[in-house]
């Protein structure tokens, strides 16, 4: 059994010192992943809860770059010290609160001066009081609190603040000022360069008529940016100079004259305040270059924006896809990072943004698809190859392998840019993948705009053999006229696909070769229609499949009355059937089981499953066909929407782990997060262990080609050695010096032969016989 | 960076046929020559006859009304008159070296004249041959080499074969029942040769043994308006009715193929060759027939196909394709010639020329000069070259072409996107951007907003194309909504009133279609179920 499809974006990731690796929080655990392929290389394990900060341990020396020591955090109220180079985790603190968000200002400004001792670390976190979580009527849960490191334990007594929901603390570059924000205002304190336990802060607040959404701090002068829900952005400039300065006034005379500073309202501490005002909606992303002189900022449009500080002027990354989440940017000034919501982290090579890699997850289903839940499939599963194909919001398929977890391709569906902070109008709702994956079929659907021009279109694509890159086939636009498809199916071990409407007709596609095998086209064509009394093909029964190579059909319906029923195709009657609501169903090819996932709210009724565990939403049961009592059950979390197949473990096979009795089929299980577990449906112990997923470890040695290599390929072995060969010394010639050199120049005789014969020339020659 | 998508028009389906074979491409690589008029037209009589001179440079002879004309074979202008008969003209023929010219007339005469013929000889038969008691319509000269006879056929029914220099009648071959109308030699052979006649038959003769009467003889089940020998001499063409045939002379006579794709009667027949490349078959050879339908039809006798077929304006009488397969020649019943010529290659003149004079391999090439820096070119050598097997290409990177409105999109000016759109000749844009604007819920708030004169573009629009059955979707239902929505400016203004007036009339025309339709498949529909019960 294992996991995967977690999130990549749930929390910002960090840069290793040297900027050869990223840190991104993965759920419960850290995963370390190699800039230069962008494929994982490490995972430190051990929170028992999300990660919600990684912060990498700066490198005060060059010496120290290759130190690779990391702060992590945790929703389970452990602060765990690690080498991730090993990995290797070195040091446990418990504070026993929920942890949103963790700052270490000391490990910024450089206090480890050779001389003096080494201080205390203190990091400040952001806490949820787990005490006041169930008693509902107080809002406020939230606290800003201290925490000592090096002694692993809470500062007592000393709370920052309360706030009403636990946020994320923002750190200025020089670590000399945290901040958080908190609907209409921003709280910021001065941390002193040399913290003590009990140190008191002094704090200011600046106000907004709209929600804080975003803040960053300038990394050396007093300004602060911010932005808010409707896409300004503020910038206050010589903030906190009269409350962090110590009262005493550097140009008194001109602070003193409140009228002096514009934009800035009454009571807050700021010189001046200037908005710029681009994104249309809320702003995600705001940070300073490490110069100062640009911001950077980003939001729901998926545009990240360059603005230079002293002007104002603007540069744009469009059409990155996504909203953005997080920018980060690395101890390497030519390599940043962008976190999107769609599960993508984008490697930028940095003066001229360019997106040189991206990480990719699986993609995560979109926030408002539920409207349109109506008519719309999620996951699909590719049962040999141990694929699953998500439909994404940007009208794509992402296909992902479940053994790597990690994205193999992606296809454009429909040709249309994409605007991510549009309601959606345009949708791929239903993809199919035929049993050998060699041909998809999607179904994209344009809503109409009160009434006019709305637009089904079929599409076929076929994938290369060789490069495994679908391409399109066959375009049928409204292929049931006005009418919305409601499921497409392909035929198994045929090029055949049936797809049923809204409208009350069934047509049969097949591909043109099968009909007249010397045409040269492959399209798609209409072999025949029908339709069932005329009625549309949406009954209750939402699904229905055969159970494996038994003569047993299971079906389900939703509704008000759900019912999971056996029926027997030999005998034409009902066997078994319970009340119960099933989100999936999967039956196994090889013999006569098969699961169903029923959400738990539903099962509660039934009280069917006592034993599922806290937290759970859902349980996935395992049948046999004869027999009504389920012989295996798991409870999973986040079933609304999940998805269930039984794929082969075939992949396997090449592996020297593959169980030769069970290792047929496995399950796998998507959630409604498109998370995912792959188990053994038949396991014992021993074989779960057996499976483990196949790690790809790459190693980081795999340098990324760069400059001349990267264009032309590897130069051939260049050997330094000089040629020793003598030169062969002139032939002794009768010619004096002055001889040697007349004629024309590119006759002469190279420089070294002509040397010694020119140093014999100036010497007189003694004669050999000495008398 | 994800690429930028254009806005594009829905695709169209394709019809699967729509690259040029290179046969039609080498028959539309004839083309007509900027020095003629596009139409030789002269009058509305018939142009009854064409022949090539079977010597270079093909002189061209034509016959129409009472004259025969000649046209130089380089440049086909100007042409001139070099006989002139008292009735109609029929049947031209050359010589087998091109120097004289034979035709017929509707008297019954037979005319020999020279092909050239000087100032002095002007219009003068050299001979004159009389016997036939009705219209001769066929004359030709033996093909092979015999320069002393040649026979005729006319409308009383009798093949005469005769000695020009004696103006003889050597002997009359009776057999045929009906008008001759057509005939042709043998191309192999002096002493064979065949004609057809309104009889449906078709005899073959041999002078040889003239007294037994015809060799042989075929039916062709119409009146046989053409026949010709194919270059092998073993094969004949025969066209009559709506159709051609291909016989096996020498197998019996047996009927190869029936060619059947011509919807009127066929008038005429003659051998065209296709040149591709150079090799063992860079010539082949094809049948070309033409048609009082107007089209021209090439046919591969050797797969027995159709390669191509051509359509002209007017009922077409003859055709002719010269020996150095350069011009192709179509007369129509009025008096019109369509004369197509194609480019020869200069380099194949060349080694002809060379090879004439027998030093084609003696010719060595310049030797090529090496590029030195003193030399402009030496600063772009290598430019053109192409990338070797194992070479690493960097592509540069593909430009995506956009197009006003979708850069206006790009910018959310989604009016001013519709009104260039609109602005634009291809409604498939514009529906293609309506398309684009209805998926950002736009184009309602786009069509309130056009003032008036972008209105008036709308409206026109609207009034071109939502009959149209690709647009009509989206277009009926947006022309009504534009007409709720814009009802006031619709009212105050001359212009846009203008524009509902022909709307509504497009729409009633529209129904009236789609009633007429109706019936129709109201007459259709029971026929069908009776068909699909049987």
């Amino acid at each position: 059994m294992f996991t995967g499809g977690k999130s990549f974006v749930s929390s910002p990731p960090a840069f290793s010192n040297d900027a050869k690796r990223l840190l991104v929080c993965t759920g419960n655990t850290v995963s370390i992943f190699s800039t230069s392929t962008g494929l994982q290389t490490g995972e430190l394990e051990g929170h028992g809860a999300k990660v919600t900060s990684v912060i990498v341990v700066p490198a005060s020396t060059p010496a120290s770059k290759v130190l690779c020591y990391c702060w992590t955090s945790s929703l389970d109220g452990n602060i765990k010290y690690w080498d991730f180079a090993a990995p290797e985790l070195m040091k446990t603190i418990d504070i026993r609160f929920p942890i949103h968000s963790m700052v270490i200002p000391s490990l910024l400004s450089q206090t480890t001066e050779s001389s003096g001792k080494i201080h205390d670390v203190f990091a400040y976190v952001s806490t949820e009081d787990v005490k006041l979580k169930a008693d509902k009527t107080i809002s406020v849960r939230g606290q800003i609190q201290k925490c000592n490191l090096t002694k692993s334990r809470l500062v007592g007594g000393l709370e920052l603040a309360k706030i009403e929901r636990p946020g994320s603390i923002i750190i200025s570059p020089s670590g000399n000022q945290i901040g958080v924000y908190e609907k209409c205002k921003l709280l910021i304190w001065e941390i002193p360069a040399k913290d003590l336990d009990q140190h008191c802060f002094k704090k200011i607040r600046l106000h907004h008529t709209k929600s804080f959404t975003a803040m960053a701090f300038h990394p050396t002068e007093r300004i602060l940016a911010a932005g808010d829900v409707t896409g300004r952005i503020l910038v206050w400039r010589g903030v906190g100079r009269k409350t962090f300065s110590n009262g005493k006034l550097i140009n008194g005379g001109l602070n003193e004259d409140e009228d002096d500073s514009p934009g800035v309202r009454s009571g807050d501490d700021a010189d001046s305040c200037t908005t710029w005002h681009w994104h249309s909606s809320q702003v995600n992303v705001l940070f300073f270059s490490s110069d100062g002189a640009y911001l950077y900022s980003g939001g729901r449009e998926g545009v990240l924006v360059v603005w230079q500080l002293d002007t104002g002027k603007k540069k744009f990354l469009p059409r990155i896809g996504s909203p953005l989440l997080y920018y980060i940017n690395s101890p390497d000034p030519t390599l940043s990072s962008i976190s999107c919501t769609d599960n993508r982290i984008q490697l930028l090579r940095m003066p001229s943004m360019e997106i040189v890699r991206s990480i990719s997850g699986i993609k995560l289903p979109s926030s408002r698809a539920e409207m349109y839940d109506a008519y719309g499939s999620g996951v699909v599963f590719n049962h040999t190859a141990g694929l699953i194909a998500v439909p994404t919001e940007n009208y794509r398929v992402q296909f992902y392998s479940l053994f790597d977890d990690r994205e193999v391709s992606e296809v454009q569906i429909c040709e249309r840019n994409h605007h991510p902070s549009d309601d959606i109008t345009v949708k791929v709702n239903l993809v199919a993948l035929s049993q050998d994956g060699s041909t998809m079929s999607t179904v994209e659907t344009r809503l109409p705009e009160e009434g006019i021009g709305g637009l089904v279109s079929l599409k076929f694509w076929a994938c290369d053999s060789q490069s495994k890159q679908f391409s399109l086939s066959t375009i049928i636009y409204e292929p049931h006229r006005e009418a919305a498809i409601s499921s497409i199916a392909f035929r198994p071990a045929s090029h055949m696909v049936v797809s049923s409407s809204h409208g009350g007709d069934f047509k049969v596609w097949v591909r043109r070769q099968e009909i007249h095998p010397k045409d040269q086209n492959t399209g798609w064509t209409c072999h025949a229609v029908g339709s069932y009394k005329k009625k549309p093909l949406t009954a209750p029964i939402t699904t229905l499949s055969f159970v494996g190579k038994s003569s047993y059909l299971v079906s389900a319906s939703r509704g008000a009355d759900p019912l999971l029923t056996m029926w027997s195709m030999s005998k034409l009657c009902t066997i078994w059937s319970y009340r119960l609501h099933a989100e999936a169903i999967a039956s196994s090819m090889l013999n006569s089981t098969f699961a169903v996932l029923a959400p738990s709210k539903l099962l509660k009724s039934t009280g069917s499953t006592a034993g599922t565990s806290q937290g759970a939403e859902g349980a996935i049961l395992l049948f046999n066909a004869e027999n009504p009592v389920p012989f295996a059950t798991w409870s999973v979390s986040k079933a609304q929407g999940g998805r269930l197949s039984f794929i082969q473990s075939s992949p396997f096979s090449d592996n020297d782990v593959a169980d030769t009795t069970t290792a047929g089929e496995l399950l796998a299980y998507v959630s409604g997060c498109h998370e995912y577990v792959v188990l053994s449906p038949h396991g014992d112990q021993d074989s779960k262990l057996s499976i483990s997923r196949r790690r790809n470890s790459s190693s980081l040695d795999e340098t990324e080609r760069f400059g001349y290599a990267s264009i032309y390929g590897e130069l051939p072995e260049f050997t330094m050695e000089i040629d020793q060969t003598p030169f062969e010394s002139m032939p002794q010639s009768e010619k004096t010096w002055k001889t040697i050199f007349s004629g024309p120049s590119h006759s002469l005789p190279p420089l070294p032969k002509l040397c010694s014969d020119f140093l014999e020339s100036l010497l007189e020659r003694r004669s050999t016989v000495v008398e | 960076m994800a690429e930028s998508f254009p806005v594009k028009p829905k695709l169209k389906p394709t019809a699967s046929k729509n690259t040029l074979t290179p046969e039609s491409k080498y028959w539309k690589s004839f083309k007509v020559p900027k020095e003629i008029d596009a139409l030789s037209k002269s009058s509305v009589i018939p142009i009854t006859s064409l022949s090539f001179s079977p010597v270079a440079p093909h002189d061209l002879a034509a016959t129409q009304s009472t004259n025969v004309f000649r046209f130089p074979g380089k440049t086909l202008i100007p042409k001139s008159k070099i006989a002139s008969f008292p009735d109609t003209s029929a049947s031209a023929s050359f010589r087998c070296d091109g120097q004289l010219l034979a035709a017929g007339d509707l008297r019954g005469g037979v005319h020999v004249f020279e092909a050239k013929p000087t100032s002095l000889s002007k219009l003068k038969d050299l001979r004159r041959l009389k016997g036939h008691a009705a219209a001769a319509r066929l004359v030709r000269y033996p093909r092979a080499s015999d320069k002393f006879h040649l026979f005729s056929g006319g409308d009383d029914s009798v093949v005469k074969y005769w000695d020009i220099a004696e103006e003889k009648c050597l002997f009359s071959l009776f057999g045929h029942k009906d008008y001759v109308r057509c005939g042709d030699a043998s191309p192999v052979s002096d002493e064979m040769f065949v004609s057809g006649s309104y009889d449906h038959k078709i005899k073959l003769w041999d002078v040889r043994v003239s007294s037994v009467g015809s060799v042989m003889e075929l039916n062709h089940e119409k009146p046989v308006e053409s026949v010709i020998y194919l270059p092998s001499g073993g094969l004949i063409a025969t066209a009559g009715g709506n159709f051609v045939k291909i016989w096996d002379v020498i197998g019996g006579g047996r009927l190869l193929y029936s060619m059947e794709s011509h919807n009127k009667t066929v008038t005429s027949l003659c051998m065209g060759k296709v040149v591709r490349g150079n090799g063992d078959d860079a010539e082949q050879n094809r049948i070309l027939s033409v048609s009082l339908d107007g089209y021209m039809k090439v046919f591969d006798y050797s797969k027995f196909k159709i390669t191509h077929s051509m359509k002209f304006p007017e009922p077409l009488m003859s055709v002719a394709f010269s020996p150095d397969c350069s011009t192709r020649v179509i007369g129509t019943a009025k008096g019109t010639m369509y004369i197509a010529r194609r480019k020869s290659k200069v380099e194949t003149e060349k080694n002809s020329l060379g090879d004439q004079f027998g030093f084609g391999a003696v010719v060595d090439e310049p030797q090529r000069k090496v590029l030195r820096p003193s030399h402009f070119r030496y600063f772009h050598r290598g430019q053109n070259q192409k990338p070797l097997e194992g070479d690493y290409l960097i592509k540069r990177q593909k430009k995506v072409k956009l197009a006003v409105y979708d850069k206006l999109l790009n910018k959310f000016r989604h009016k001013e996107a519709l009104v260039a759109a609109l602005n634009g000749k291809n409604p498939s844009n514009v529906v293609a951007v309506m398309e684009e604007l209805v998926a950002r819920k736009k184009l309602l708030k786009c069509v309130s907003n056009l003032d008036g004169v972008e209105l008036g573009l709308l409206m026109g629009f609207l009034q071109k194309c939502s009959t149209m059955p690709r647009y009509a979707g989206l277009l009926t239902k947006l022309a009504k909504k534009v007409v709720e929505m814009r009802a006031d400016d619709i009212r105050s203004s001359v212009e846009q009133r203008n524009h509902i007036r022909n709307l509504k009339r497009d729409v009633e025309e529209e129904l009236r279609v789609q009633q007429s339709l109706l019936e129709v498949q109201g007459i259709i529909s029971p026929m069908l179920r009776i068909a699909g019960k049987r």
